[in-house]
């Protein structure tokens, strides 16, 4: 009797000793490789499960210079880029463009039309007259005439001769609230073809994840609270400090992007006006605070984050369920309203 | 189980309670200083009524006290177990394997070093998940625990030089 | 009764055993803080959740709610430490500044992590949105 239970404590002492040193070195050759760089104005991170480091490598780089070139073809604000080139010819004639350009005017038209004009990226214009740094707030009449230059119709593509027109003089075209979440689809498209079969393309707040990680989870995705507690008060100013994470999310193979009222904007008296525009009005959405959208495809999720922050929590919540995507919505009160299909998805903070 | 082993094992759960729930209340001196006096009683109980008695000890002694201050099945609860039973079995199973090698002071700094494995272990699949901090905070529990775990073991040591051994601790002598 | 006597009473073992742990946990104390990258961002994590991510070279203080009650953290001089916290032991106020590495304060279940996009391996969050 007193020798089993020798042994029995001998076991359990090594194997204690042994699962505590070797917890956290899997066993697996796969590891994570992940590189930032500064693209398209903001933080670009991706990351790659591979079991090479110099594979990794090379695949990363190849979906970071895919980004920049898709940053270049996009830049609002360069005069070499092809949307400068439409922009400046809007009311002239057609511009050639690269099957890129094409194809993103192309899905903007499409979550325009969807979304009943509440995305548009004709709003520039409009967005022009704002200061966002500058806390300039325009003159009503000055925003009334240029509304008159927004309507995503206005764009006429034509695919055969892969060219782009803006039928009015004056209108402006800014694709930045699709921009991002397009290059996430064509870093994965890029890394996938490199032979990665898993990984996480992180653009600002556009993140595109594919395949499992290494110990065969999904990536795990925070969304920030946009109205960080006001106990935390370095984290005030549009959390720019840092980010308090209001739920998190596993994802595989899907894109996550997220539009929040918290990003540029100023406050005047009590009024907060940021920088996501409705097309119809000229002035700030004032429906929601953060609205997070999930779907396959970046461009989708990217441009109807924006759409559904616009049109509000109501009509957003039955659009996104009509469409097949989740959604996360942060409702001007506060409130947070997801789609049926997240339901227990989500891991919330612990005291909400 | 004969009726003074019985008596036996009450008193000393008695005072392991009384000691383990004391020590709880304790401002400590050193702010993150665990004395683990309790380990006292059980390393006793070890030395002196064999191993069994010991674990009956510790398990009566976790679960009154955390009856006691509160904590019943609660995260502390859990660590509190953990660690008394793996410390509890370590110096058991030291003791009834190489019974000459150590003496109290060896036993009692087995005892404690694997409390503190124990727990660490605990927390890291319990609560922390994430390994970096565990090994930083290791060293430094580990290196408090050889400190209490030396006096705690000269001390116990002392006790069971003065205890008879088979004598009732019921009765005064 | 003194020292003389106690050793007296000690086996060889014994003493051995509280050189080896003294000598394992001071080394080791040493040796772990410097085995970490530098990092450029913090992570707090509450009950293995992830609650904040914030530039370490921006200087603040965060209250963070953990399970006890709140810890707060200060971020400094590209330096961490939990300045205080509702913990009973409070190993983790003792741990003072950390530039790598993690601090922890179990009682409260709050991690504070110090790492950067690229060195994160753990599996906590991959990536914020927003």
């Amino acid at each position: 009797m007193k020798r089993k239970f020798q042994v029995l404590f001998s076991i359990i002492l090594l194997f204690t000793v042994h699962s505590l040193l070797f917890t956290g070195c899997s066993p697996q050759k796969e590891k994570i490789y992940r590189k930032s760089k500064i693209l398209m104005d903001t933080m670009v991170t991706i990351t790659v499960v591979s079991d090479s480091e110099k594979k990794a490598e090379i695949a990363i780089n190849e979906a970071l210079s895919e980004i920049e070139k898709i940053g270049d073809l996009l830049n609002f604000f360069s005069d070499k880029s092809e949307i400068a080139e439409i922009n400046k010819n809007a009311g002239v004639r057609p511009v050639k463009v690269s099957p890129e350009t094409l194809e993103i005017l192309d899905k903007t038209t499409y979550a325009s039309e969807i979304t009943s004009g509440a995305f548009d990226i004709t709003i520039g214009p409009v967005i022009s007259l704002w200061d966002f740094h500058k806390k300039i707030k325009p003159e009503d009449k000055a925003i009334k005439e240029r509304l008159s230059l927004v309507s995503y119709k206005g764009i006429i593509l034509d695919k055969a001769a892969s060219s782009a027109y803006l039928n009015t003089k004056g209108m402006v075209i800014d694709p930045g609230g699709i921009a991002k979440g397009y290059a996430a689809d064509k870093a994965v498209d890029m890394l996938k073809k490199s032979g990665i079969e898993s990984g996480l393309v992180s653009i600002a707040g556009d993140i595109k994840a594919f395949g499992l990680k290494p110990d065969g989870r999904p990536w795990k995705i925070g969304i920030k609270n946009p109205r960080p507690t006001p106990l935390y008060s370095p984290l005030g100013k549009g959390g720019k400090g840092g980010s308090e994470i209001m739920a998190t999310i596993e994802l595989s193979d899907k894109a996550i992007s997220t539009s929040g009222d918290y990003e540029r904007y100023f406050i005047i008296e009590g009024s907060r006006y940021h920088h996501i525009l409705n097309p119809k009005t000229g002035y700030p959405a004032s429906e929601c605070q953060s609205v997070s959208v999930i779907a396959k495809d970046g461009a989708a999720t990217d441009s109807f984050s924006t759409g559904v922050f616009i049109l509000g929590y109501e009509k957003g919540l039955r659009l996104l369920e009509n469409m097949g995507f989740d959604g996360i919505i942060v409702d001007k009160d506060g409130k947070i309203h997801i789609t049926s299909n997240l339901r227990g998805k989500l891991e919330f903070k612990r005291d909400n | 189980m004969q009726l003074q082993d019985k008596y036996r094992i009450a008193l000393l759960s008695a005072y392991a309670v009384a000691i383990h729930s004391f020590e709880s209340m304790l401002p400590t001196p050193v702010p993150w200083l665990r004395l683990g006096i309790a380990n006292i009683i059980t390393l006793v109980t070890l030395v002196l009524y064999g191993f069994r008695s010991a674990m009956t000890v510790t398990l009566i002694r976790v679960i009154l006290s955390s009856m006691f201050i509160g904590t019943f099945l609660g995260p502390g609860f859990i660590l509190s177990l953990g660690g008394g039973v793996s410390s509890t079995m370590a110096m058991g199973a030291v003791f009834s394997i190489l019974p000459r090698l150590f003496g109290p002071l060896g036993l009692s700094l087995i005892g404690a070093l694997f409390h503190n494995i124990a727990q660490l272990f605990l927390a890291y699949i319990l609560f922390v998940q994430q390994i970096e901090p565990i090994l930083i905070i290791s060293p430094i529990l580990i290196l408090l625990g050889t400190i209490t775990g030396v006096v705690n073991g000269i001390i116990a040591g002392l006790l069971i030089k003065n205890i008879p051994k088979n004598k009732s601790l019921s009765k005064k002598s | 009764m003194s020292l003389k006597e106690i050793t007296k009473e000690t086996t060889i073992a014994d003493r051995f055993l509280v050189i080896a742990l003294i000598i394992l946990s001071i080394s080791g104390s040493l040796f772990v803080k410097k085995a970490f990258p530098e990092g450029t961002d913090v992570r707090i994590d509450v009950d293995g959740k992830p609650v904040y991510l914030l530039p370490l070279d921006v200087n603040m203080v965060v209250a963070v709610k953990g399970m006890n009650g709140d810890s707060i953290v200060e971020i400094k001089d590209k330096k961490v430490r939990i300045k205080e916290s509702s913990c009973p032991n409070k190993i983790c106020v003792h741990n003072g500044w950390m530039d790598r590495g993690a601090i922890i304060c179990l009682p409260n279940k709050v991690t504070v992590n110090i790492g950067s996009p690229e060195n994160r391996q753990d599996r906590t969050i991959d990536a914020i949105t927003g």
